[in-house]
């Protein structure tokens, strides 16, 4: 390699760092971070942006030197970005790019065509189980337990076939089990959901979002009838009838990669005039439906009101 | 002389264009995003974009510190200290690289170059390996993040956590009896560790120039390593996630779901599918729980094991800096182990 004009690209480097500190900042004097990064990874993102400043100035004032002779760990060749002019043109394209469309392109959460791919989920996620409508109520799980425990009493051989010839059963009482094993996982879910049982109204906000759906898989039986106020944006899938209509939200975890969209089911005479990613608030009445043989709560005799997108788009997972 | 003097003022130029252009746009970013024309694209665009730059920002910060992490190593430990601490026996080496993967936090973004830079500094291949693949599972917050997630089933955490500890080690041991006898795969540059002694005079000179390199000396070193080394993994990091995003935003979820019915080609579905989203390990487990109705246990495993393993990122990473003949046979060891032990542990065992 003959005449690496390291000033240059000592130059270059430091200005697309800078790039990436600037739309950092950007991004986050605006706010707009809360479409890409969850709070909880804040801090490793204030320390990129610190740390890009911090390289780049370094990397800037590094092209000012004419010799490059003086580091000193003896690896600067395999730091050269080799090949012809154009091959240096594409990579510090890949780099500037980003910088560029993040930028340039509007800030949007995503939208229910991503919704509608990912697959939405009626009810809380972490409880497959209850997904499938098998869990109804704790007591019923300890029915089974304790049923279970006789038949392994009275005759523990042949229960233990019984149990070995059908694997895919044995996996689902397994999972049932440790559902109830967890107390605390238990007891969580149902002092919130007592809490919310002494109200007339189940107010669902950003940050009770998550728990709330599950504590409504877990413990739909005893919130029938009882009031609810929700927020989502609008949709729906094919094969809905007329008057459903889904509030949904995506859950994001690291960042916007990871999220999964959840939703409940609503029904209201004035959800036609509503069209899909509007944001909606709506009150109705929980009662148990179905859809696509799933048990999941539904909000009945809805009304529905259209609001502007909530400050956080999003929801997060609580802790 | 004058026309070199030229040439380098128009580059500086260029410099100072480009720097013009993100200052204006950082003033005016607001006015550009919500112009009518940035509005018109189709939505599904903006959806890639959005996914591709969270992949990104997200990526940055764990990149920067394996980044600081491997300029660390490079000049504070030296080739000897890496040959003391590890057992001759190619063989006993595995089980405490595999140790060392669950000591150290390093998700898949910041291991590759970690990893690249111990094994020039003379860790065996194999070991470095080990490495490669456990510590993206085997760290604290992968754990607490699959407790969470899959806090009604259990069977999923510990199989994730075991099977990255066993396999690690078996994978390195397989990639030990393939190329034990070329255990130089890091690509071309890795001959220039006899080359760079020559260099070396250079710097010899320089630091008689400046005496001793003091402590600011080893600091600016170290920043300037850094940044030298996110401009070498950067693109790869940036290419990846762009695919990634395109994967996310167009690939039809519900292919999946008809494909994945039998535990034999739903574990392999989940594995591509873990493959092709790239998720960072952190995160990985919830996207997997919200598979949760649909799939088996056994697969979604097979998500969480084979990803942080393996993903397209890193996939783009790793032919960058080893040979290609290598990694191909890297990635078909994990892909195999990866599924039949998946496969073997909930059919004969769970």
């Amino acid at each position: 390699m003959k005449n690496y004009d390291y000033s240059f690209h000592a130059f270059i480097q430091g200005i697309i760092l800078i790039g990436f500190a600037m739309l950092i900042l950007s991004l986050v004097l605006t706010g707009n971070i809360v479409y890409y990064i969850a709070p909880s990874m804040m801090p490793f993102i204030y320390f990129a942006l610190v740390t890009f400043f911090i390289l780049g100035i370094v990397q800037v004032f590094r092209s000012t030197k004419n010799d490059e002779e003086d580091s000193s760990c003896g690896c600067e060749h395999e730091h050269q970005i080799s090949g012809p002019s154009w091959l240096k043109l594409i990579i510090y394209g890949i780099f500037i790019l980003p910088v560029l469309f993040g930028f340039t392109l509007p800030d949007r959460s995503l939208d229910s065509s991503v919704a509608a791919n990912r697959g939405i989920q009626f009810g809380g996620g972490s409880n497959p189980q209850a997904a499938e409508g098998n869990v109804n109520s704790a007591t019923e799980a300890e029915n089974g337990n304790t049923a279970r425990a006789e038949a392994y009493l009275d005759d523990p051989e042949g229960y233990l076939d019984s149990i070995g010839a059908s694997s895919e059963e044995e996996e689902e009482h397994y999972t049932m089990e440790e559902v109830y094993d967890e107390e605390w996982f238990d007891d969580y879910y149902q002092e919130l959901a007592e809490e919310m049982l002494e109200k007339d109204t189940v107010l669902v906000t950003d940050e009770n979002y998550l728990d709330m759906m599950t504590v409504l898989d877990l413990y739909l039986d005893e919130f029938i009838g009882n009031g609810i106020e929700i927020t989502g944006f609008a949709y729906r899938e094919p094969g809905f009838d007329p008057d459903q209509i889904v509030a949904a939200r995506f859950a994001m975890t690291c960042c916007t990669a990871d999220a999964s969209v959840y939703g409940t089911m609503i029904e209201a005479a004035e959800s036609g005039n509503v069209e899909d990613d509007t944001w909606i608030v709506a009150w109705g009445t929980i009662e148990k439906g179905h859809y696509k043989d799933q048990q999941i709560p539904v909000v009945t005799d809805a009304h529905i009101e259209e609001i502007d997108e909530p400050e956080s788009p999003y929801v997060y997972p609580n802790f | 002389m004058s026309t070199s003097k030229g040439k380098i003022f128009g580059k500086d130029l260029l410099g100072l264009g480009l720097l013009f252009l993100f200052l204006i746009l950082f003033l005016f970013s607001d006015q550009v995003s919500t112009s009518e024309r940035m509005e018109s694209i189709p939505n599904a665009w903006i959806n890639v974009n959005t996914i591709f730059l969270s992949i990104v920002i997200e990526a940055i910060p764990f990149i920067l510190l394996g980044v600081f992490v491997s300029a660390l190593i490079q000049i504070y430990v030296s080739e000897d200290t890496i040959q003391r601490f590890l057992p001759k026996n190619a063989y006993a080496a595995l089980f405490p690289a595999a140790l060392l993967g669950a000591i150290l936090p390093l998700c898949e973004c910041a291991i590759v170059p970690v990893v690249r830079r111990l094994i020039k500094k003379g860790m065996p291949l194999h070991t470095g390996i080990v490495f490669l693949v456990a510590a993206p599972i085997l760290n604290p917050v992968v754990f607490a993040s699959t407790y969470f997630a899959f806090r009604n089933n259990p069977t999923i955490l510990y199989s994730r956590m075991g099977l990255a500890f066993v396999l690690s080690i078996i994978i390195g041991a397989i990639l030990y009896s393939i190329f034990r006898k070329q255990p130089d795969q890091l690509r071309n540059k890795a001959n220039v560790s006899l080359a760079s002694h020559h260099v070396h005079i250079e710097e010899d000179q320089s630091q008689k120039r400046s005496g001793k390199p003091g402590f600011l000396a080893r600091v600016r070193d170290t920043v300037y390593h850094a940044s030298d080394e996110f401009f070498m993994m950067g693109k790869y990091l940036i290419l990846g996630a762009f695919i990634a995003a395109l994967f996310q935003t167009f690939l039809d979820r519900s292919l999946l779901e008809t494909i994945g019915t039998n535990t034999y080609t739903s574990t392999f579905v989940m594995m591509v599918f873990a493959y092709l989203l790239s998720l960072c390990s952190e995160a990985d487990a919830f996207v997997a729980a919200s598979f949760g109705s649909q799939f088996t246990d056994a697969s979604l495993t097979g998500f969480l094991v084979y990803g942080p393993m393996l993903d397209l990122k890193n996939t783009f990473m790793l032919f960058a800096f080893f040979k290609a003949r290598f990694v191909i046979a890297f990635m078909i060891t994990v892909t195999f182990i990866v599924y039949f032990s998946v496969i073997i542990l909930y059919g004969l065992i769970l």
